[in-house]
């Protein structure tokens, strides 16, 4: 018993006697990199402060933080009105982000909704300070949108920021503005209306709000005709923001930033798999697995099926549900894809039933 | 193992792009290995961890999107779900609820929830689930409170 015991003792020590060699080098790059968050830390909050002054040189001081945060309000703020600076900054911003983030997982989409509205009202908290009106931007709801003088300053820096073919952009832009005021003048209304019936649709449908019934335009008396009107399919002032049934196909995701969350934003076709961020070819963009709208490449699918089989989206099993349509109510273009997606389940289901006949037999 | 690179490429593109987007939140990844990342989240407003700034240690796992990410806090944090000596986290997204469809970046949000809405009823921290259960909500936030004050807030001088 006693020998037992003593015999028991050295080992654990010598492993204790062993082990803080190793722990020192360890513990050096732990140091390391614990320093480097301390410092992180450090800036993030001194960040976080100048924020919360909310005045502008402060804003000033770190540049990164007002284009990125003024951007997604800004993008915000575009959804929200439907049209009314130069068309560069639609195109501009569709650009950047078709080309960034071309998938739509829907939290991610989500998520950079909620980014959005938080970043919006930081952003118009600190910009109120300067003060004419900024209720517009803190808003989730559909049709407000002025945009103030300040914020159009903002917007310009962010322009700056942005390089590249910027140039040519405002270039175009001129152009096109010299253009928009002939038309306007050549242009007789019944004509317009006439011919913006379709797009209009779109327009409803897409819960963008009618450019007419938006309420609070009176402070853009020269561009207010140009606000009053629909947008014929072809019209070069068409904003991108909405939805173009042509469109639909090469665009990966017109609305990602679009505000309001919600299945209609599920819905839209990304342009890579959500989960294993590959492309999705023809087949997965036609595959719809979950009543939810969450879409994923054919191969996580299965892989999924092979594990728990729920729907990344809803969480819910993946087989047995009832498709419903309810989803409909949200606009013409929806209406489109889900009878597609819905036509090709109800094909697989044929499929079944049939193999199932057979095998009856 | 492809997989979960390229979404892990991702979800790092995405957090530089937006990395003013969520103020509550500073998603770093180790500058030699991406499956390893840390996280500083501030404490909620108006719970006993205001003012705080807590460290996260993500571990991703091989399968990554399928699998949860494993994460454990690094800053003692005295609450209901949270081991109080490993930091470990209870919280069914990280468990059972996962859904690969979830980020790193929601993964935070949702601990920040999870620290301003604790769940006494599965504590891994049994005396602070214990006080909550009893009713004594002021001894449980005065505990978290100090203990934010002691290991959360940056030290001063």
């Amino acid at each position: 018993m006693v020998s037992d015991s003593v015999a028991a003792v050295p080992i654990p020590s010598a492993a204790n006697t062993k082990n803080p060699g190793k722990k020192k080098r360890t513990n050096r790059s732990a140091k390391l990199k614990q320093y480097k968050i301390d410092a992180r830390r450090e800036q993030w909050l001194n960040k976080g402060a100048v924020k919360n002054k909310g005045c502008k040189d402060g804003m000033d001081d770190d540049v990164h933080v007002p284009p990125s945060s003024g951007k997604h309000a800004k993008q915000e703020l575009e959804k929200l009105e439907t049209r009314r600076r130069g068309e560069e900054d639609d195109v501009l911003i569709h650009q950047e982000s078709d080309s960034e983030s071309p998938s739509n997982s829907p939290v991610s989409a989500n998520s950079s909704v909620l980014c959005g509205n938080d970043s919006g009202t930081n952003f118009t908290g600190s910009s109120s300070s300067g003060g004419s009106t900024s209720s517009s931007s803190s808003s989730g709801g559909c049709c407000s949108g002025n945009i103030t003088e300040e914020e159009e300053d903002e917007d310009e820096e962010v322009e700056e920021e942005d390089d590249g073919c910027l140039d040519d952009w405002e270039a175009v832009a001129d152009a096109l503005a010299a253009d928009e005021k002939h038309q306007n003048s050549s242009h007789n209304e019944p004509a317009v209306e006439t011919d913006s019936s379709q797009s209009r649709e779109v327009t409803g449908g897409s819960g963008l709000g009618h450019p007419n019934s938006k309420p609070g335009s009176g402070g853009m008396v020269p561009r207010g005709s140009a606000n009053a009107r629909a947008w014929r399919a072809d019209d070069a002032f068409r904003p991108q923001t909405l939805p173009n049934l042509s469109k639909q196909h090469s665009m990966p995701n017109p609305d990602r930033f679009f505000g309001g969350g919600g299945p209609w934003c599920r819905t839209s076709v990304p342009s890579n798999c959500p989960i294993c961020c590959e492309d999705l070819d023809l087949t997965d963009t036609s595959f719809l697995p979950c009543n939810c709208g969450f879409r994923l490449c054919l191969f996580c699918h299965k892989r999924i099926l092979e594990q728990d089989a729920r729907c990344p989206g809803c969480r819910k099993q993946y087989e047995c549900e009832p498709i419903e349509t309810e989803a409909s109510v949200h606009g013409g273009s929806l209406t489109l894809r889900l009878a597609r997606s819905v036509s090709m389940i109800e094909r697989n289901q044929y499929t079944f039933v049939s193999i199932n006949v057979k095998a009856g037999q | 193992m492809q997989a979960s690179r390229a979404r892990l490429f991702k979800e790092y593109k995405e957090v530089q792009r937006e990395k003013t987007a969520d103020p509550d939140i500073q998603l770093v990844c180790d500058d030699s290995n991406i499956f390893k990342w840390t996280a500083l989240i501030k404490g909620p407003s108006e719970t006993p961890y205001e003012g705080g700034v807590f460290q996260l240690a993500f571990s991703v796992p091989e399968h990554y999107p399928l699998q949860p990410p494993q994460v454990r806090f690094l800053t003692k944090i005295f609450h209901p779900n949270v081991h109080f000596k490993t930091g470990e986290i209870c919280l069914d997204i990280l468990k059972t609820a996962w859904s690969p469809a979830w980020t790193l970046q929601s993964v935070c949000r949702a601990i920040i929830a999870l620290m301003a809405h604790p769940e006494p009823d599965s504590p891994l921290n049994c005396d602070s689930g214990n006080l909550l259960r009893s009713g004594d909500v002021r001894g449980y936030q005065s505990m978290a409170r100090m203990y934010t004050r002691l290991a959360a807030m940056p030290k001063k001088g």
